[in-house]
């Protein structure tokens, strides 16, 4: 447990390190936010209301959508991949750590240290722009915080599953960003899961991009009662048991296929 | 006769800037700049003639890089003036690299993803080579480094040994004048840094191709120059023979006894123990104080002996205690004119 | 000229190099297209609800958004090179002296060091979206348009590569990564997808004359499709684009080669 907590804060140091591209990543995302949000604006022009999402839970929604980018690793995270292919993974697996719980510390230290320096001050520095909707009550709130723990998990278990690909084929950077793309897809980050066809909605919101990215943010428009609460709490947790569980199988799977075929 | 290589009162200076940290650190980084000046090289001055093969040593950090970066037209010196068979490196460009060649040990000059016999097509074309000579050199270079068995592997999938090979086949391709070689038998076992050398040696011999070697294994120098240049901190320290240097700085021997019983302290005045190893002990003693005999002499008289050496300390050590002692600073300057 | 034999050369052998392996290629590629596509997808479902974005309907957005895709893909697949994220580590891994070790022109090398020819499926996502463009809507073609469109997409080309050149100059000097140079390059592409009249002030004003993004995509479409402009610009302004892409990639240029002197004064 120490080595877990030690690994998450070494990571989280050397998130805070990278001044710069926090600062520009920031800047980057707040402008994609504007962008997003405008595009929201004129879409809903003079209407208040559209298949449930307000005007203003729109422009949350797309607040939010670009705030969690750093937090969640959202565009790439090749690193684990990157290990395989110049043989770092082989004194990692060495460790007297579980490689999956090490990975998971390395991966967390991350996102906190993001989601500190670059998550919280752009959501901040939105809200200065736009009005924004925020949680009725203390029990939504924390439903929404367990929520975004959640979400980081269920990321985490994907991206270290896609990653391992790389034991297998060296173009696992396409794999890689093939997946990567479907979770823009399909965790309602371009534009509002409500605003799709509902068959849409409902398929997206299913699989883990969805869980991962969309419960949060329902949660924190309020959009949900409280049988919508615990029953979206427990669809991610069923995800986050699902992709480690799968992750675990593929991990041992291809450190049987290292060690029978070497570097 | 002119010299291909003309150095004088050089100079290259470098201002490093502090860098603030912490997050406020950026701004201030933009307003309050406190910056170091360092003299990488500290007015040098040389000449080289054509055919020269020429080490170039030094401590890390002395200026070797730096001085190999001006000499190839990568830096701009900040003063002083420098020649390379008549131009100015930097300045011409595109026209002065024809003539040069250039291997360094760190990375490989050729393309990473390309068989090596692609890399060596393409280089036909940069330099312009004619056919004949691409083919011929390509030939002799191919059987001499032995570069038939992986002539069709990429760079990257290359052992350092065989990365080497061809990176050398490949800076001598298109006949330069002048070849600069950083490190050329970094990291390769002894049979390969042997073969690298005989190369070296080739080429000097056979094409009369000056080189320029920086390398922190003096056995390279030892076997290969005539003439080495000693650098730190910026000034060139020495320039002239390696047998000077040695025998100038080094003339320490060592000597080896294997004592029959073990004596607590067998000391000597003139000699520093610098080594027990059960009842061996080792000395080391400067040639010019006393002669191994009457040391030798000296420890029969008091103490019995079952075997014993005497041994050159190697130059490897001579050039250490020149690095580290900094002896070249404290000696008088002794400087030779390199002969043409 | 010899340079541009060198660079025939150097792209021949990276095409050769990823031709080595065509499954995955094609995968790649298809998975690229796919996975973009999506995004306009995406959009246009959303679209059905409203009817139309600032008074433009999914055919003319398509067909900014498919030319915009066009020509970002192009000159990401021709300026590889001076792609950030592979000309940055070059740079510090000392391998840029190698280029200005060779006797041939700097920036053709750089150009020639990278092609990436996955960027093709890019390229198709944006012909298609533009194809379904043109077929659901009514343009007033006039042989001035037509020829227009071509030039529109190469200007668009040299509008980005300008970008990219300025974003590899600026490794030069910082070791970091800077994403603020995305705002610019993909942030240029995306609003560039839009109907630019729709964003607010400040941010089109940062488009208009910091990276005059707006004669890139909205005015040349105002013309071709015959819209409406709320901004009241001149008629001119449409004709602007090739203008605006050689200047820019003059000012890129001076920069480019700007930072190669001061890399050769202050080393590495």
């Amino acid at each position: 447990m120490n080595a877990f907590l030690a690994t998450i804060r070494i990571s989280f140091q050397r998130q805070l390190t990278y001044r710069a591209a926090n600062l520009s990543g920031l800047a980057t995302n707040l402008m994609f936010g504007f962008f997003r949000a405008t595009v929201l604006q004129t879409l809903y022009n003079e209407s208040t209301v559209v298949n449930g999402l307000t005007i203003q839970g729109a422009i949350t929604y797309a607040g939010i959508s670009q705030a969690v980018i750093g937090y969640l690793s959202f565009f790439h995270w090749y690193e684990l991949m990157h290990t395989v292919y110049d043989g770092q993974v082989g004194s990692d697996l060495l460790k007297p750590q579980n490689f999956f719980v090490y990975w998971l510390g390395v991966d967390t230290g991350r996102a906190l240290g993001s989601f500190l320096v670059r998550s919280a001050p752009l959501f901040f520095i939105y809200v200065l722009f736009y009005d924004v909707v925020y949680p009725q009550s203390l029990l939504t709130w924390l439903c929404f915080l367990l929520s975004l723990i959640f979400a980081h998990l269920i990321s985490f278990a994907w991206r270290f599953m896609v990653n391992l690909a790389a034991f297998w084929t060296p173009n696992a950077l396409g794999i890689g960003r093939f997946v990567f793309g479907l979770s823009w897809t399909f965790s309602g980050f371009y534009l509002p899961l409500d605003l799709f066809p509902d068959w849409l909605a409902h398929f997206s919101r299913a699989t883990p991009f969805g869980a991962g990215f969309y419960i949060p943010v329902q949660i924190f428009l309020g959009s949900l009662d409280i049988r919508g609460l615990i029953l979206s709490l427990c669809l991610q947790l069923f995800w986050i048991l699902a992709l480690i569980m799968i992750g675990q199988l593929i991990l041992s799977l291809g450190i049987q296929k290292l060690v029978i075929q070497g570097g | 006769m002119t010299p291909i290589i003309h150095v004088s009162n050089l100079n290259k200076t470098y201002k490093v800037y502090k860098n603030h940290k912490g997050y406020f650190g950026l701004l201030r980084n933009l307003i309050n700049r406190h910056f170091k000046l360092i003299h990488a090289v500290n007015g040098i001055s040389f000449d080289i003639q054509p055919g020269e093969l020429v080490g170039y040593i030094g401590p890390n950090g002395a200026g070797k890089s730096t001085t190999i970066k001006m000499l190839t037209g990568l830096l701009v010196p900040t003063t002083g003036d420098l020649l390379v068979d008549g131009q100015i490196p930097w300045k011409e460009r595109k026209d002065y690299v024809k003539k040069i060649g250039a291997v360094f040990g760190q990375r490989s000059t050729l393309w990473w993803d390309l068989p090596i016999s692609d890399s060596f097509s393409l280089l036909k074309h940069i330099y312009e080579i004619p056919e004949e000579t691409h083919s011929a050199n390509l030939n002799l270079f191919r059987e001499i480094l032995e570069l038939d068995p992986f002539m069709e592997v990429p760079v990257r999938a290359l052992s350092l040994g065989q990365r080497m090979r061809a990176d050398l086949c490949a800076a001598f391709l298109h006949n330069p004048k002048l070849v600069f070689l950083d490190e050329p038998t970094i990291g390769l076992d002894v049979v390969a840094k042997q073969r690298i050398r005989e190369f070296i040696q080739f080429i000097n011999t056979e094409k009369h191709t000056t080189i320029l070697l920086t390398t922190h294994d003096i056995i390279d120098i030892a076997k290969l120059c005539e003439r080495v240049m000693v650098i730190d901190l910026g000034k060139i320290l020495f320039d002239g023979s390696l047998e000077t240097l040695l025998t100038t700085f080094g003339g320490r021997r060592i000597l080896s006894v294997e004592f029959a019983e073990f004596y607590p302290a067998p000391i000597l005045e003139v000699a520093e123990i610098i080594r027990r190893e059960g009842h061996t002990v080792v000395y080391s003693f400067e040639r010019k104080q006393v002669s191994a005999s009457k040391l030798i002499r000296q420890l029969s008289e008091n103490y019995r002996i079952s075997d014993l050496e005497v041994r050159d300390q190697p130059i490897e050590d001579t050039i250490r205690e020149i690095y580290e002692k900094q002896l070249l600073y404290n000696h008088p300057y002794d400087k030779e004119n390199p002969s043409s | 000229m010899h340079a541009i034999r060198i660079l025939r050369l150097f792209l021949n052998s990276q095409i050769k190099s990823q031709r080595q392996y065509p499954v995955s290629f094609i995968l790649e590629l298809l998975s690229s297209t796919i996975i973009l596509g999506f995004y306009f997808l995406a959009f246009a479902l959303v679209l059905q609800r409203f009817g139309e974005i600032g008074g433009w309907t999914i055919g003319e957005v398509a067909f900014i958004w498919g030319i915009t895709e066009l020509s970002f893909g192009s000159m990401d697949m021709l300026f590889s090179g001076f792609d950030y994220d592979t000309f940055g580590p070059m740079v510090r891994k000392g391998q840029f002296d190698q280029i200005l070790l060779r006797p041939v022109n700097v920036t053709i090398q750089v150009l020639g060091s990278r092609f990436v020819l996955r960027r093709l499926g890019r390229m198709m996502e944006g012909l298609i979206i533009i194809i379904y463009g043109i077929s659901i809507l009514n343009i007033d073609w006039t042989v001035g348009k037509l020829l227009y469109i071509p030039i529109l997409i190469i200007s668009q080309v040299l509008f980005f590569g300008s970008l990219f050149i300025i974003g590899a100059t600026t490794t030069f000097w910082t070791m970091e990564r800077l994403e603020i140079l995305n705002i610019f390059t993909y942030g240029g592409s995306e609003i560039m997808s839009y109907p630019m009249h729709i964003f607010p002030r400040p941010i089109r004003l940062i488009f208009t004359f910091l990276v005059p993004a707006i004669f890139m995509s909205y005015f040349p479409a105002v013309y071709i499709l015959d819209k409406p402009d709320p901004l009241n610009a001149p008629d001119f302004v449409s004709f602007l684009a090739p203008l605006v892409a050689v200047i820019m990639l003059w000012l890129a240029l001076q920069f480019w080669h700007f930072g190669i002197r001061n890399y050769q004064s202050s080393g590495s």
